[in-house]
């Protein structure tokens, strides 16, 4: 069942792929224009997406009696919102950096991180401290890349003197 | 000859032999973590790559890749879990002599048979490069064409699973290459006003998403973290090496040649080579009902694979820009960042980089004996290391090297949404490899088959009209009858049976 729903959802993404190539503009003296590959990869994705679903509807007799079982097993949403975890905190530290600065960010995240497989908190606190201090000194000093420092820390600094 | 001391100037230095060793010490560590890839110790490496010169650049890669897929058997002999996809293959047979209190000898000639493999794969590479990019001078825009038609066909049909699903998965690669300024109208492609994509989809915070980002979640969705360690054993590493290799030693070579030949196929990699070179072994060995109860065998076939395939996928990587695996794919896209065309001409621009590069090979593969030996040594430390505390640093690694590549904020959206999906596809069976063959590759198609169009007035026919690229053409189009020839002589086999 799941493989016919992929397949279905690679369909559309080829027929969305085929209709954005479309807008491309066409220059007359290229016999190709740029909407060529993009196109022949959204038929791919159709072509591709038709098998796949398919050959997930011919085996769906066999594998009948499967979804009567995987049915009356509950589906481990706790596990797929856990696994979802690192991919919020990404979005978090996006959405904060300006703000909080890189250095509190990592913090922040690891210490979740670590406290969600049960890491000590004192670990979590002191090894979430010293890794971002650690990784934001060495791509700020030394690789010079500009890590925000956020508005924060200027509050806090001004707020100080 | 001047190319090759300038090679040897470039590769004798301090900081390229502390970069060697450092990258030694990270990529043992990272291998021998379950669930962290050697391909994902790379991607992971690259941000920093970026600031390095070219050779303690390449240095660095070469060493961790070759060192993260021996360390890969360390947890596989103590913990059945193998480190890295590549020491799948024969982690059955290591596990079962560590039951036997025999850990540091199945780990000791892992890592004889890894040196070997290295070391016999660096050696075809310097070989054949050289001479195939003779060849591979006479190549134009149709040979090329073909040459990356057949890199993306292969890693469709070598794949493991659903090739449906492989064909797909090359395609979300091709897709992203698709991204950003088409190359003969200007036109902009699928970049939604954004001006970062002008220019078309970094490789770094792709890779970094596909493989480090992948992992994590991974991690994250995994319930268990629980270890059990078989008998931690105090035998001699090599006391036994001696006697293994002399009854054993065409296990070595055998498995070092199919590792090269399986390597240096597009799409392939060190655990295809593995898998397949257990299997080869099991299938010549005199005691096949020994394998999978600890059979010594078993791992100098597989385990000399993993790591010449390393080396012989540098082989098409380095001639014709085509990667062998995907860690291959990330080194063509740090060669470029380096101002190291991969392809024929690497070989004729006497800076010596290229003889550099090989030097580097035999360096990292004779390296990896004592860093090796000392690694057994200290198996338990790797082991003991919680992943609890590694994954959160190894997720604020992979936002800080997106993101500094180009100090652009839509790097690590790019790699949180490629990561994504791929979590999605793994999890739904999709190889990754075609993917990142479909990205390295998708321009060389594409280009290459526009400037043939251009020349032959849109002729396809041009694209059999010169001999190599006519061969390889066949090849491809035989390739992908493969499964309907291979069906039809079933049938045939099967209605003269009947007659019969």
């Amino acid at each position: 069942m799941r493989d016919f729903l992929i397949g279905l959802t690679f369909i559309i993404a080829g027929c969305i792929t085929i209709y954005v190539a479309q807008q491309f503009p066409t220059i007359q003296s290229l016999q190709y224009g740029p909407s060529l590959f993009p196109s022949l990869v959204g038929g791919g994705f159709c072509i591709g997406g038709l098998v796949l679903a398919l050959n997930n509807y011919r085996n769906s007799k066999d594998s009948l009696q499967r979804i009567k079982l995987e049915k009356n097993k509950a589906y481990d949403w706790k596990s797929l919102l856990y696994s979802l975890l690192p991919a919020i905190l990404i979005i978090f530290y996006i959405l904060s950096i300006d703000y909080l600065g890189s250095l509190l960010t990592m913090s922040i995240m690891m210490f979740i991180l670590m406290k969600v497989r049960k890491t000590s908190t004192i670990s979590a606190i002191s090894i979430s401290a010293i890794m971002s201090f650690t990784i934001y000194y060495a791509f700020s000093q030394y690789l010079l890349v500009p890590l925000p420092q956020g508005d924060l820390f200027g509050e806090v600094k001004q707020w100080m003197l | 000859m001047d190319a090759v001391i300038n090679g040897v100037y470039l590769v004798f230095s301090l900081e390229v032999f502390l970069v060697i060793i450092l990258s030694a010490i990270f990529g043992i560590f990272v291998g021998a973590i379950p669930g962290l890839t050697a391909t994902m110790a790379v991607a992971l490496l690259v941000p920093i790559t970026f600031y390095m010169d070219p050779t303690p650049a390449i240095a660095a890669i070469v060493t961790t890749s070759a060192m993260a897929i021996f360390a890969g058997d360390i947890p596989g002999t103590y913990l059945n879990i193998p480190g890295t996809p590549a020491s799948a293959a024969y982690v059955s047979e290591s596990y079962q002599l560590a039951k036997k209190g025999r850990a540091r000898e199945a780990l000791g000639i892992n890592l004889i048979c890894s040196v070997f493999g290295g070391i016999f794969g660096t050696i075809v590479l310097i070989i054949t490069a050289q001479s195939l990019a003779e060849v591979a001078l006479k190549f134009s825009a149709f040979e090329y064409f073909w040459l990356a038609i057949l890199g993306l066909s292969c890693s469709i049909f070598i794949s493991i699973g659903s090739k449906t699903k492989a064909f797909l998965s090359l395609l979300f690669g091709i897709l992203l290459s698709t991204v950003g300024l088409d190359m003969m109208s200007g036109a902009p492609r699928f970049t939604f006003g954004i001006a970062d994509l002008m220019g078309g989809i970094n490789f770094i915070p792709v890779m970094i998403g596909m493989f480090a980002l992948n992992e994590l979640m991974n991690y994250y969705g995994s319930s268990s973290e629980k270890k059990n360690i078989a008998a931690m054993s105090k035998d001699n590493v090599f006391s036994k090496a001696k006697g293994h290799i002399k009854n054993h030693w065409i296990n070595m070579l055998r498995g070092s040649t199919i590792g090269t030949l399986i390597g240096a196929l597009p799409g392939a990699g060190a655990d295809i080579a593995a898998w397949i070179s257990y299997a080869v072994g099991k299938s010549r060995s005199r005691n096949k009902q020994e394998y999978g109860k600890g059979n010594i065998e078993g791992i100098m076939d597989a385990s000399s694979a993993n790591n010449s395939g390393i080396s012989g996928a540098w082989v098409p990587a380095l001639v014709f820009g085509i990667p062998g695996d995907s860690i291959t794919a990330i080194v063509i896209g740090v060669l470029y960042m380096k101002g190291m065309n991969p392809g024929p001409t690497i070989f004729m621009d006497g800076s010596g980089l290229i003889y550099a590069l090989f030097i580097v090979f035999i360096i990292a593969n004779l390296m990896m004996l004592p860093i090796g030996y000392i690694a057994i040594k200290l198996s338990k430390i790797f082991i003991i290391t919680p992943s609890r505390v590694l994954m959160p640093i190894i997720l604020c690694f992979c936002i800080v090297g997106a993101f500094a590549i180009n100090n652009s904020i839509i790097d690590i959206w790019l790699m949180l949404i490629v990561g994504f999906v791929a979590f999605l596809l793994v999890r739904n069976g999709f190889p990754m490899a075609p993917a990142i063959l479909g990205l390295v590759l998708g321009k060389t198609v594409e280009n290459n088959f526009m400037s043939a169009m251009m020349r032959t007035d849109g002729n396809f026919l041009g694209f059999f009209s010169r001999p190599i690229s006519a061969t390889l053409g066949v090849i491809v189009i035989l390739i992908w009858l493969s499964p309907l020839i291979i069906k039809s002589f079933k049938w045939f086999y099967n209605t003269q049976n009947h007659k019969a």
